[in-house]
């Protein structure tokens, strides 16, 4: 009620309003192409966003690749150096370390894949 | 041009990032935001940058239009903050290049109105503070209502109409505008 009132109110306008919105005025804008550049602009960025992270993962696991062969390969020849019977000893339990590796690294790109498709 | 369709275009770009959606909002209100900025900004081609620029934050932040208020309202508080935002960074590029000794040739760079195309419109605005001009706009251009500016503004209402009120009386205290001739 009260919002109604000073909606009225505010509608209420004097001889000075009447002139001030009429020198206002203006004629409308014609579009002449400026919606077309606009909707270019956002299939543009829309295109570019879509790309983005499937470019972004290539070009990170093209340069990550490298390294992290050379890395597994590391911790591989680590674990041949431990004695045999110290994980012979543990092999009922545990799987092997590659195993350990590969299941770790599939985890992590699982949650991280998970909170890509959230976002 | 009714708000129920507005809010129904925008739904359809929040949920699946229409396009088609998009470009309808964009022809229906085009005309307003670039008259608001041409008026605001004084210069046709600049106002029409800033009304791309506009239009792009509005695609980015669309998702934070609740339909509380008009869309309209809404996109001007967009255009006005687009308005500031770039008068911050070309004051700032100003001052860069002050500081390395090169003079700025702004008259040159921007294509503002022609001298004999300034109105009576244009002296009018040319006494009010840029907060002014762009209150008395968006209430007498866009006929935004008081609250209206005030979320685009973000002000209280009472301090909208202050303004308004201190605009009319700058503007009566300059010229004779019951002397003004429209048409």
């Amino acid at each position: 009620m009260i919002s109604k009132i000073i909606n009225m109110a505010e509608k209420i306008k004097d001889a000075e309003d009447r002139l001030l919105e009429s020198m206002f005025d203006s004629r409308p804008i014609a579009d002449d192409g400026f919606s077309v550049r606009i909707m270019r602009k956002v299939r543009r960025r829309l295109w570019f966003r879509r790309l983005a992270l499937p470019v972004a993962a290539v070009t990170g696991g093209a340069i990550a690749f490298k390294p992290l062969v050379g890395l597994v390969t590391a911790l591989a020849n680590l674990w041949s150096l431990i004695p045999a019977d110290l994980v012979s000893g543990t092999t009922g339990s545990i799987p092997p370390f590659q195993t350990v590796l590969l299941g770790a690294i599939l985890l992590a790109a699982g949650l991280l894949g998970m909170r890509l498709l959230e976002e | 041009m009714s708000a129920s369709a507005d809010n129904e275009l925008v739904a359809r770009v929040v949920s699946a990032q229409n396009t088609a959606a998009f470009g309808e909002l964009v022809r229906r209100h085009q005309s307003h935001v670039r008259n608001f900025l041409r008026k605001l900004a004084g210069d046709y081609a600049l106002a029409d940058d800033l009304a791309q620029d506009c239009f792009m934050h509005a695609w980015d932040k669309l998702q934070t239009f609740s339909g509380r208020g008009s869309f309209i309202g809404w996109l001007l508080k967009v255009a006005y903050t687009t308005f500031l935002q770039s008068k911050r960074k070309s004051k700032r590029y100003a001052e860069i290049l002050d500081t390395a000794g090169r003079v700025a040739d702004q008259e040159s760079r921007s294509p503002v109105q022609p001298d004999d195309e300034v109105t009576d419109l244009d002296k009018y605005l040319a006494v009010l503070s840029e907060e002014e001009r762009a209150i008395m706009i968006m209430s007498y251009a866009c006929g935004l209502s008081h609250r209206e500016i005030g979320d685009a503004t973000d002000m209280p209402v009472g301090t909208v109409k202050s303004v308004i009120f201190r605009g009319k009386e700058k503007i009566r205290n300059s010229f004779d505008i019951k002397d003004h001739q429209h048409g």
